[in-house]
Formats: structure tokens, C-alpha cells, sequence
């Protein structure tokens, strides 16, 4: 089924989905849209990872076992990420990270 | 082009495109709904790369359960969406992404390109196969995996821990957003307060203020 697409192409849509979620973690007035930017972040590394895997050593395991760490490291993140906001929003009504600021001295 | 050229093109737009309407949505409801559909496209990129377990593992782990994770927080936190869904900085993120791009897409670009004097991209990769083509992968792999993660020379560590910290991310989080009853968080609130005051007296007791009048002794 990869007749005719190189691994560049792969590597460029992994790019340019790391960019988007960059630019959506940096640039997002509420904490869950971070969490989601961090999400696409984190996809675009393993389609990276799965690419590479497939093009360059396809017999061995390593590249496979490495995805599979990004996902469960990406599912505890997400789950305790979730809980700090919303235990967050619970104390003071907002999610701006910018109003976020109990630790300033 | 060939038929593979045209379903990775047809995957990767969705994919971009819903990626993009994640991060410039203002309604996070939509924005969540425009994640899957992403997570989607990339499945999709995974059956591609003939890793379908890995596939599937997308499907159950991103669509299934984050993202409803992530509408559930939506849900929770709602009421103080709306405004702009930029903060102050939105400019020099994007500009910064936009540098991020432009120079990580001339990096990998399948043609050099000459920038300055100097040339970037036209990377060679040793794809495995060399000019035979790729190799299909083995029907083997998967369980090569399985057995990679309980065989105590390849992965099993890793393995094992991942499982401690799955139980150790949910048991925190759970702690961190239970309810709790307000009469609780008050009385915390009073503590804290009382114990900020004791403090700002300890050292009001301590550190005497100097008048203005010694400074010109020496």
C-alpha cells in the first residue's frame, strides 16, 4: 500500500501537525484547548516513530514498542491533566491559565 | 499517482484540516469534535503503514476514551467559554510556528533546496529493502511485540512500570478532582490564612524596620 510515497511525505505531515498543536498549546485562552494542542503534539511523534519504524527497520520490534509507550504515557497525561483543571476550575471558576497565577510571587 | 499517493493525501488533509480547526475553533465543544475526526485521519495513516494494531490501539485509546475525557472537561468547565480564543500572545506563537514549519519542512524536503549558500533537505534515508522495494511486514511482528513485553531482555521493565504509572496517574487522578465538601474547603481556606498571618507577624517580630535617619552614620 506505500507503493510510491516516500518517508519525507510522512515526515512533513508529522511536521506540520507538530506545528498546529504547538501553535494550539501556546496560543489558547482555555486549558483544555492546551491539552488538546499537547494531544496533536504527541500524534504527530508517533506517526514519526510508526514511520520510521515501517520504513527503516520493518522486522524489528523497537519501533513499535516505543508507540506504544506514547500512548500510554499520552493516556496518563490526559487523565491527570483533565483532573488538575478541572479541580482547578473548581477553586476558582476559570480555566484561563493566565489567571493561573497562586504560585506568583 | 498511484493509489497509495492519493489515500495519504486524502487521509493527511483531513488530518491537517481538522487540526487546524481543533486549534483555531472557538467553541470548544467543536474543537473536541474536530480532535477526533483528527485522531481519525491519523488512524487512518496508521492502517497505511500497515501497523494496524496500532490502528486500532488509536481508535480505542484516542477516539474512545481521551476524547471523551476531553468533552467530559469541556462539559465540566463550561460557562466560561466564548471571547476570543486567543490569549494575549496568540501573534508570536504563531509566528514562532510558522518559523517552527517553513524550517522543519525545508529540512525533510525530498529535494535539496539551496537557502544561503548552503543545502537543506534532500535527506537519503536507508529504507530497508534498498531498491528491491520495501519488505512486507512479517505476519509475525505483532506477536514478536507481545512477546518483547514480557521478555525480561527486551521490554518487560518498561512494561511493568508503564502499568505502575497508568495505576498511579488514575489513583491521582482522582484524588486531585474528587468533591469535596465545601464546609472542608473553608475550613482549610481559614487555616491556611490564619497560618499566612502568623507568619507575616513571625517576621514583622524579627526583622525591625530600620529608620531612614542611621543610614548617613558612616
Amino acid at each position: 500500500m506505500l507503493n510510491g510515497i516516500p518517508l519525507s511525505w510522512f515526515l512533513i505531515l508529522a511536521a506540520a501537525l507538530f506545528c498546529i498543536g504547538l501553535y494550539g498549546a501556546l496560543a489558547r485562552k482555555n486549558a483544555v484547548a492546551i491539552l488538546m494542542g499537547v494531544e496533536l503534539m504527541l500524534n504527530a511523534v508517533n506517526i514519526n516513530l510508526i514511520a520510521f519504524w515501517r520504513y527503516l527497520n520493518p522486522s524489528a520490534t523497537v519501533g513499535l514498542a516505543f508507540a506504544a509507550f506514547v500512548f500510554i504515557v499520552a493516556a496518563a497525561e490526559a487523565s491527570v491533566g483533565l483532573a488538575l483543571i478541572i479541580s482547578a476550575y473548581r477553586n476558582m471558576r476559570s480555566v484561563d491559565p493566565e489567571q493561573m497565577d497562586l504560585l506568583k510571587m | 499517482m498511484t493509489f497509495g499517493q492519493i489515500l495519504f493525501i486524502l487521509f493527511g488533509l483531513v488530518t491537517i484540516i481538522a487540526a487546524v480547526m481543533v486549534v483555531v475553533r472557538r467553541n470548544l465543544f467543536h474543537a473536541a469534535l474536530f480532535l477526533v475526526l483528527s485522531f481519525f485521519g491519523v488512524a487512518a495513516l496508521y492502517v497505511l503503514l500497515e501497523a494496524y494494531f496500532f490502528a486500532a490501539a488509536q481508535v480505542l485509546v484516542y477516539v474512545g476514551a481521551i476524547s471523551i475525557l476531553i468533552i467530559f472537561a469541556v462539559m465540566l468547565t463550561r460557562g466560561v467559554m466564548g471571547g476570543q480564543s486567543g490569549n494575549s500572545q496568540w501573534r508570536e506563537a504563531a509566528v514562532i510556528c510558522g518559523i517552527l514549519l517553513v524550517g522543519l519542512v525545508g529540512l525533510l524536503s525530498p529535494v535539496a533546496i539551496n537557502f544561503l549558500g548552503r543545502n537543506f533537505g534532500g535527506l537519503q534515508w536507508r529504507i530497508a529493502g534498498g531498491a528491491a522495494g520495501l519488505p512486507v511486514v512479517s505476519e509475525q511482528i505483532l506477536a514478536n511485540l507481545g512477546m518483547g513485553f514480557v521478555d525480561l531482555n527486551q521490554y518487560a521493565l518498561p512494561f511493568v512500570l508503564s502499568g505502575v504509572l497508568i495505576l498511579l496517574a488514575m489513583v491521582g487522578a482522582i484524588w486531585v478532582a474528587r468533591e469535596r465538601h465545601p464546609a472542608e474547603v473553608l475550613a482549610e481556606r481559614k487555616q491556611i490564612a490564619a497560618e499566612l498571618a502568623a507568619d507575616a507577624a513571625a517576621e514583622a517580630i524579627t526583622t525591625p524596620e530600620v529608620a531612614p535617619t542611621e543610614q548617613h552614620a558612616h
